[in-house]
């Protein structure tokens, strides 16, 4: 199988502080692939990185064998990105909104329809697509996001926390959408997440990060055989010398 | 007391406080703004004065009698004379003397002065002695008919050494190198105030208002969390600040029509409502804007406007939300608020070479001094001042393109301590 993405000794330094210190690893195409590890381990800026936003200290990443520092232009077309932190345009529709998005990836009014009717059946939103985002939850807020992330079936998603701050019910919601939608429409997928059982539910493989490092890597079931833990936060803790 | 207020109240306190721009913006601004503003007029007014002073006062003399004699010398001992004999005030402007003499007016003593000044004297006190001014107007400004008074200083001061009211003062103006009898060159600079006051406000409030709303166009993604989303969609980063700008750009236009149409509006009721008396008819008098004036005025206006909400959008990326790229505007307002509060009492040709260079080269001065210099006629200084704005936006928008490009548009910020470490928090 061939590769996705292929991160290579990243390095970003900001100022004095090194947020990442030689993360290396690699996503199988189709793979649902997940980055672990606490606050400020250096989750965001790899995931930054990869999506084009941010440029390395050092290092090398491709994105289907596109480089994403020479060939960022190129590399944003197959790819899609959703930050931990997202937001829609208050003022605009959800409806609105992903008819926003769908336009800069899809050329013909018909795709761009099609498009839309997807996201709106990922999301649920129903009817409520038709009032201003700024009424949303917060929860379907991100069913908004995730559907506009998703919706042009990107050859690799990029997901920053997809269900963090949602409650029980949303944070379920969010998750199916990931994992059906995935595995329907062979979409590789990068997530990161603090949240260890979630991605122990959602991914094929892990790399668990710390301080700006990959500090192991695998499948979480076969990780939690070789540190013989119940689950991937133990395996973690095992790892860093907590436990 | 309330319960709660005290702690709410020193908490406001201390945020507001402890937030360097809102301090800067409400204490450091106006401490400096009005020093320096208040330099500015004292130094013009002390120049104007001066300039008056030390100016060339062209006498006509068309009498040739005693009295215009001692009438000359009495002038000559408060300021420098040139003295002709027996032209016409026509012949005066077709000869180029003022120019040649380094003057702005000239004083005609027509013939019969000393024989009217004699019959004064003789105890017929109904007969007066007449001396004609003649100013050349240049433009609007409190200042700029200064000269002008200290004529009529000098005929009030020989009228109380000789007998009172015996001379008396007819003025007339030159306009555009025309001889406008009969109009008083301070009647008709109180007429242009109204206008050299109404441009700089209006340029003051639209610039300001057209400013704040630019400045939320990348701060509003920012603080929405929309732009990281925007900004890895297949779209040139290029596009994006021309999208922003276009749709400002539209706002400048619609603004700019606005103002030209009140502009209009507003000369129209000034000219209107002259008092007939004053015998001032500013559209006769050449005074009132061209259609391809107000072209000039409308593009430059427009240019402006262009470019300062151009510099806004590029200074509010520097900012993490809506409230800190309005305070980063805000540093702009000096820079308006100067030129366009001192042009209002001042005219820019009369200022020192140094003030007058820093007033052409900041870019929200050019309506100001465009809406003087359609008034007048001279349409270069529209033209070149329009060629200047164009630039200096492009410039901006060089800038602001290659911030678009990079990472600088995320991670740029204005940090007054601590650079890296917030920065790496917001990071992560």
């Amino acid at each position: 199988m061939s590769l996705a993405v292929e991160v290579k000794s990243l390095v970003k330094q900001f100022g004095n502080i090194r947020a990442l210190d030689g993360i290396t690893f690699n996503i199988k195409e189709g793979e649902i692939f997940g980055l672990i590890g606490p606050n400020g381990a250096g989750k965001t800026t790899t995931l930054r990185i990869i999506c084009t936003l941010i440029l390395p200290t050092s290092g090398a990443v491709k994105v289907f064998g596109l480089d994403v520092v020479n060939q960022a232009s190129e590399v944003r077309k197959v790819i899609s990105y959703l930050p931990e932190e997202a937001g829609a345009y208050p003022n605009l529709s959800g409806w609105e909104y992903l008819e926003f998005m769908a336009r800069f990836s899809k050329g013909s009014a018909s795709e761009v329809k099609r498009t839309i009717e997807e996201a709106a059946a990922i999301s649920g939103l129903g009817e409520r697509l038709k009032d201003k985002t700024k009424t949303y939850s917060k929860g379907m807020k991100r069913r908004l996001l995730v559907a506009r992330a998703l919706m042009t079936r990107p050859k690799l998603a990029i997901l920053d926390e997809p269900a963090s701050g949602l409650d029980v019910l949303h944070a379920y919601h969010v998750r199916e959408i990931i994992k059906r939608y995935v595995k329907e429409h062979g979409v590789t997928v990068l997530l990161s997440s603090h949240n260890m059982l979630e991605v122990e539910y959602l991914c094929d493989r892990v790399a668990l990060v710390n301080k700006g490092k990959v500090v192991v890597e695998g499948e979480p079931q076969k990780l939690k055989a070789k540190f013989n833990s119940a689950n991937l936060e133990e395996v973690f803790a095992k790892v860093v010398g907590y436990a | 007391m309330l319960k709660g207020f005290q702690t709410i109240f020193v908490k406001e306190l201390k945020e507001l406080i402890r937030d360097p721009k809102i301090l800067l913006g409400m204490l450091v601004i106006p401490l400096v703004l009005f020093p320096i503003l208040g330099m500015v007029l004292g130094y013009a007014a002390e120049t104007a004065q001066e300039q008056a002073e030390k100016a060339t006062l062209l006498v006509v003399n068309n009498d040739g009698g005693n009295w215009s004699e001692v009438f000359i010398a009495f002038m000559n001992a408060s300021m420098k004379t040139i003295v002709v004999s027996n032209l016409t005030p026509q012949q005066v402007l077709e000869q180029d003397l003022l120019k040649q003499n380094n003057s702005t007016q000239f004083i005609e003593i027509p013939a019969g002065f000393s024989a009217n000044m004699t019959e004064h004297a003789s105890g017929n006190q109904k007969i007066k002695a007449t001396v004609n001014v003649y100013g050349v107007f240049q433009g609007s400004g409190v200042f700029s008919d200064i000269g002008a008074s200290v004529t009529n200083v000098i005929v009030s001061k020989f009228n109380r050494y000789i007998a009172p009211d015996v001379v008396q003062i007819t003025q007339s103006t030159i306009i555009k190198g025309e001889i406008q009898t009969g109009v008083d060159p301070a009647t008709l600079s109180s007429l242009m105030m109204m206008q050299t006051i109404a441009i700089p406000v209006t340029v003051m409030i639209m610039l300001t208002y057209s400013m704040q709303i630019a400045a939320t166009s990348v701060a509003m993604e920012k603080e929405e969390k929309t732009l990281e989303t925007l900004l890895t969609v297949p779209v040139d980063r290029f596009a994006i600040l021309m999208g922003k700008l276009a749709s400002t750009i539209i706002v400048a236009g619609i603004a700019s029509a606005a103002m030209m149409i009140g502009y209009n509006y507003m000369l129209g009721s000034i000219t209107t409502q002259i008092p007939s008396e004053l015998s001032v008819d500013l559209v006769k008098l050449g005074l009132m804007p061209t259609t391809f004036g107000y072209l000039l005025l409308g593009i430059s206006l427009f240019m402006t406007l262009l470019s300062g909400l151009a510099l806004a959008v590029i200074m509010s990326a520097f900012a993490s939300d809506v409230r800190g790229a309005t305070a980063l505007v805000g540093y702009i307002y000096p820079i308006i608020f100067i030129p366009a509060m001192a042009l209002m009492y001042l005219d820019i040709n009369t200022l020192p070479m140094a003030i007058k260079a820093l007033f052409f080269a900041i870019p929200y001065s050019q309506p100001i001094i465009a809406s003087k210099a359609v008034v007048m006629g001279d349409y270069t200084t529209v033209i070149f001042g329009i060629i200047y704005v164009a630039i200096f936006t492009v410039v901006v928008m060089y800038a602001a393109s290659r911030l678009f490009a990079t990472e600088k548009i995320l991670t740029a910020k204005l940090l007054f301590k601590g650079k890296m470490g917030k920065t790496v928090a917001e990071t992560e």
